[in-house]
């Protein structure tokens, strides 16, 4: 429904906007100031239409939703003003009718397609969603251990170092062992070779291809993407990656997936080449709990949200700290101002007549 | 971890120690609520059953199930996650 609300509003915008930019004619320039006024106006019309047209098409294209009724009482609308240049108006008019045809055949393309987009994932109650709520930190811890064990071996999360984890998942001891179970490429040494080493605290965490093209290769032409900010790099990345991770289904009747894809109806297009990675007791957690398809997918969700907003614990403190003391400050301002307007506004003027 | 019932309802643990998943458990105690879609899914189902052409499918009706089960789902699923 929102949905729905927000595309009646960005229409509404455009044609404000449209409306608004028609009104003021640039100065013409000295050679332009020789047409006629009747083909300027031609002119406006003509990038009025096109800009309208265009605009309209993209929005098309990304809500796909039939707005044809009120575009065409705004075209017959701003008709009736461009009309009063005699025949330009039936120029204006043939314009029009181009744009209305094009949006309207538009409108049959965009509308077949609501997989195209992917089925809309619902919005779960997160437990860090809150104005002063803060992630589950233990939750953060298991679903790092499910990334370590079910995700590194596709996916790179090359932004995060292991010092990134202390404090937050793990202790510094813990994340001292961790790193040091694996080999880093370091150097040159003194005799200009290249070495490996264990790791430190201060290593990333590992990439398990080289680059883009060996993770291709090793996926059938797909690049499992870095999860660093997945969840800020998808619309409403919480909900969607974990609706992705827990929402491979059978596919609905009629629609066939071919060999190498996996169908799930999230996922822009449906098909997506990454398997169903979430099965019930894929991992299991230090702290007993049971690693449902689901309590996995919100543990590993929670750890991809930490990654990609490591900050927002910070930032919601200082957040409510400031709108805070600004509203304090803005009742003193509001009291200042008025007292020191309270003289002007207080001013009585009085009509004396002279005798 | 064997075989409890955990009071609250939290871990849904059968007799003999699997798991249940929490998210297929809501799913099918949503059903009873989204028939009207899933009528409506099942009636495309076998509109398009002779279909060769390889261009029907019943997406939209899939879709229209799929969001009703989720909205249903989503609010009561991580009461059920630790």
């Amino acid at each position: 429904m929102q949905h729905t609300v927000s595309t009646w509003n960005t229409h509404f915008l455009s044609f404000i906007v449209l409306l608004i930019r028609s009104f003021p004619q640039s100065s013409p320039s000295p050679i332009s100031s020789l047409h006629s006024p009747r083909v300027d106006l031609v002119q406006s019309v003509n990038q009025m239409v096109g800009g309208g047209v265009i605009q309209q098409i993209l929005r098309r294209k990304l809500h796909s939703q039939s707005a044809a009724t009120p575009v065409l009482s705004w075209f017959a609308s701003k008709k009736v003003h461009e009309d009063a240049a005699g025949s330009s108006g039936v120029r204006a008019l043939a314009l029009l009718g181009a744009g209305v045809t094009g949006l309207l055949s538009f409108s049959t393309v965009a509308s077949a397609d609501e997989a195209e987009h992917g089925l809309a994932c619902p919005d779960y109650p997160w437990p860090h969603d809150g104005i002063l709520s803060s992630y589950d930190h233990a939750s953060i811890r298991r679903g790092h251990q499910v990334y370590q064990q079910v995700c590194a071996s596709c996916h790179s999360m090359s932004l995060i170092s292991y010092r990134d984890l202390v404090g937050v998942a793990y202790t510094e001891e813990e994340a001292k062992a961790m790193a040091a179970e694996i080999e880093v490429v370091d150097g040159p040494n003194d005799e200009g070779e290249m070495f490996t080493r264990p790791g430190k605290l201060s290593d990333r965490l590992p990439q398990p291809y080289a680059n883009e093209s060996a993770a291709r290769f090793a996926n059938g032409g797909a690049y499992p993407p870095d999860l660093s900010l997945i969840t800020k790099a998808r619309h409403n990345g919480q909900n969607y990656v974990f609706a992705l991770l827990t929402g491979y289904r059978d596919p609905p009747a009629g629609i066939s997936i071919r060999e190498g894809l996996h169908y799930n109806p999230y996922f822009p297009g449906g098909a997506i080449a990454m398997p169903k990675m979430l099965n019930d007791e894929a991992v299991e957690y230090e702290d007993g709990v049971p690693a449902t398809e689901a309590q996995m997918g919100k543990d590993v969700v929670s750890f991809l949200s930490w990654a990609a907003e490591p900050e927002m614990e910070e930032r919601k403190l200082m957040g409510f700290k400031w709108i805070f003391l600004l509203s304090l400050a803005l009742l003193q301002a509001a009291y200042y101002r008025r007292l020191k307007w309270s003289v002007l506004k207080s001013r009585k003027l009085v009509l004396d007549v002279v005798n | 971890m064997n075989g409890l019932l955990s009071l609250n309802r939290k871990h849904i643990f059968l007799a003999d120690d699997e798991v249940v998943d929490p998210k297929k458990y809501l799913e099918e105690s949503c059903n009873p609520k989204c028939v009207k879609p899933l009528l409506e899914y099942q009636a495309c189902v076998k509109r398009i059953q002779g279909d060769d052409s390889g261009h029907k499918h019943c997406t939209g009706q899939y879709f229209d199930y799929w969001q009703c089960i989720d909205k249903c789902v989503a609010p009561k699923l991580f009461t059920k996650l630790k």
